[in-house]
């Protein structure tokens, strides 16, 4: 690099200091942000996959007169299940879930590979599937009822016109919801060191743990979040509008 | 009604494991799982240099941790024929995770303080910061042996810190506007502008060796400042059932002499600036 610093700039350089904690702690910065992408990536991907399940349950219908006595019973519990997993998980905060799942699971001594990470994201994963749940909920509700209707009367049952006609349109309408959902957890994945899971932000406070210059140190880190947020939004919306042109022209 | 079944489920996980765990058995090759911040300079920082020193820190590929709490782990470690593993963890997650079973140990410069005490036990202190003063070497306060000898003076101290407190403990001083660093600090008492100022010894010895016009005065028993063991002491925290382990790290730690530990302090001050 062209300006190295050895020796850590004096109190007041303000500059000169981000450049010395940048040359001496990249790795445990970068460590730190991949960390932060990961549990974004594996929180929402996730979240989404397990919120199609959740969504799934919190829409079945229990109809009076065809479903036998087992039916009714079974279905009422999956759709109660699925409603309290959402108002739980979106009723509380992250970073007391944090607490209670990662110690928890911790003291009960069964997994010998539970650790940080992996509770961070499982608990992220959770946490974006209630989420991404009402998102989906959403997209599915904002498909004309007509599209059911039609598909019905074209032979396909309940689940056959769920699956190929509702879905599809479902999730193409929830994308924005998704994508904003993983711009959130980039964020908000900064409460999980309250765990000591070593994302960016408590690897750039680690970084700042020799000398104390807070202020440098959590701007680098306000400058990194920046960048991430400001990327993935513009993908988010460059893939929004992809999809949105592929459909029309397909259309006409 | 299902919320509060959870709830009682988790309650009653947390109340069995609790009872479930065995003690922690102090045998040649186990693993020695300490927790600290490191994030607390001098006691334990991170590093990304590896060196003789430096411990790498657990599940994070290329940082390394150093500092005294490292030195003094890495000997209790050896002394015992312990495998030394060292996590970082939040400060208020340390007491957690150690009750979690996550770590075994906490050496992370915390003192033993009597709420601490109602969770965790704590071994024998393993630091104990002794407060100084550091005057110009020509003045007339190089031969004191009191701190009422500095009756009458004008002292300074850092802002914010302990040794700001202890100022007005010195009868009739002049308690001088405090500064946010030592450089100010010791330049203030070079120029004449203080006549001293309060430190912990090795923070003096350090600033001492860089500046051969200034001395320290330390003080014997009485003579010196009143402090409570809260705010001076540092030591091992483990789990209420770990006796064996405790009397274990006890036993090292009784054999250290206070002039290893500032040497270690002092070394661990020096590396990280």
């Amino acid at each position: 690099m062209a300006f190295i610093l050895a020796t850590l700039p004096p109190q007041g350089d303000f500059i000169g200091t981000m450049i010395y904690l940048v040359e001496n702690y990249y790795q445990i910065i970068l460590y730190g942000l991949g960390v932060t992408i990961l549990l974004s990536v594996v929180g929402t991907l996730g979240g989404f996959l397990l919120a199609m399940g959740v969504t799934q349950a919190r829409l079945v219908e229990i109809d009076q007169k065809r479903d036998g006595p087992w039916q009714k019973i079974y279905k009422a519990t999956f759709k109660r299940m699925a409603v309290t997993y959402v108002t739980v998980f979106r009723g509380t905060p992250m970073i007391v879930q944090a607490m209670i799942i990662y110690y928890g699971v911790a003291s009960l001594g069964i997994f010998p590979w539970w650790s940080p990470l992996p509770a961070g994201l499982l608990i992220v994963t959770i946490n974006t599937t209630a989420y991404i749940s009402e998102v989906l909920r959403g997209g599915v509700s904002s498909v004309d009822p007509g599209q059911m209707e039609a598909a019905r009367t074209l032979g396909l049952n309940r689940r056959q016109a769920m699956r190929h006609i509702v879905w599809p349109q479902a999730v193409k309408n929830a994308l924005p919801g998704i994508g904003n959902e993983f711009v959130v957890n980039l964020k908000d994945t900064a409460v999980l060191s309250v765990i000591s899971v070593v994302d960016l932000f408590y690897s750039v406070r680690q970084s700042a743990s020799t000398n104390y210059r807070y202020i440098e140190a959590f701007m680098i880190a306000a400058i990194l979040y920046l960048i991430l947020t400001f990327v993935s939004s513009k993908v988010v919306d460059y893939l929004t509008k992809k999809l949105d042109t592929t459909s029309e022209v397909s259309q006409s | 009604m299902k919320k509060i079944f959870v709830v009682f489920a988790v309650l009653f996980a947390l109340g069995l494991s609790a009872c479930s765990q065995a003690s922690y058995e102090v045998r040649e090759g186990n693993t020695l799982t300490v927790g600290l911040e490191a994030a607390y300079a001098p006691y334990n920082w991170t590093t990304q240099q590896q060196n003789e020193f430096t411990v790498p820190l657990n599940g994070q590929s290329g940082a390394y941790v150093d500092g005294y709490d490292v030195v003094v782990a890495r000997h209790i470690a050896d002394e015992l024929g312990l495998e030394l593993v060292i996590k970082a963890i939040e400060w208020d997650g340390l007491i957690p995770a150690l009750q979690a079973g996550q770590i075994d140990v906490i050496i992370a410069g915390m003192s033993p303080t009597a709420e601490r005490k109602e969770t965790v036990n704590f071994s024998t202190e393993y630091y104990r910061a002794n407060q100084v003063m550091v005057v110009r070497t020509d003045s007339t306060y190089a031969d004191a042996t009191a701190i009422a000898d500095f009756s009458g003076s004008r002292v300074i101290a850092q802002l914010g810190t302990l040794q700001d407190d202890l100022i007005d403990q010195i009868p009739n001083v002049v308690h001088g506007t405090p500064l946010d660093s030592y450089n100010a600090i010791t330049q203030a008492v070079r120029s004449g502008e203080a006549d001293a100022f309060i430190a912990e010894l090795p923070v003096a010895v350090s600033i001492t060796q860089s500046n051969s016009d200034l001395t320290y005065v330390e003080f014997e028993g009485t003579n010196g400042f009143t402090v409570s063991e809260e705010d001076v002491t540092t030591a091992v925290a483990v789990r209420k059932r770990d006796n064996a382990l405790l009397e274990a790290i006890d036993s090292v730690l009784v054999e250290l002499s206070s002039e290893t530990k500032d040497a270690w302090m002092l070394a661990a001050l020096s590396r990280q600036n």
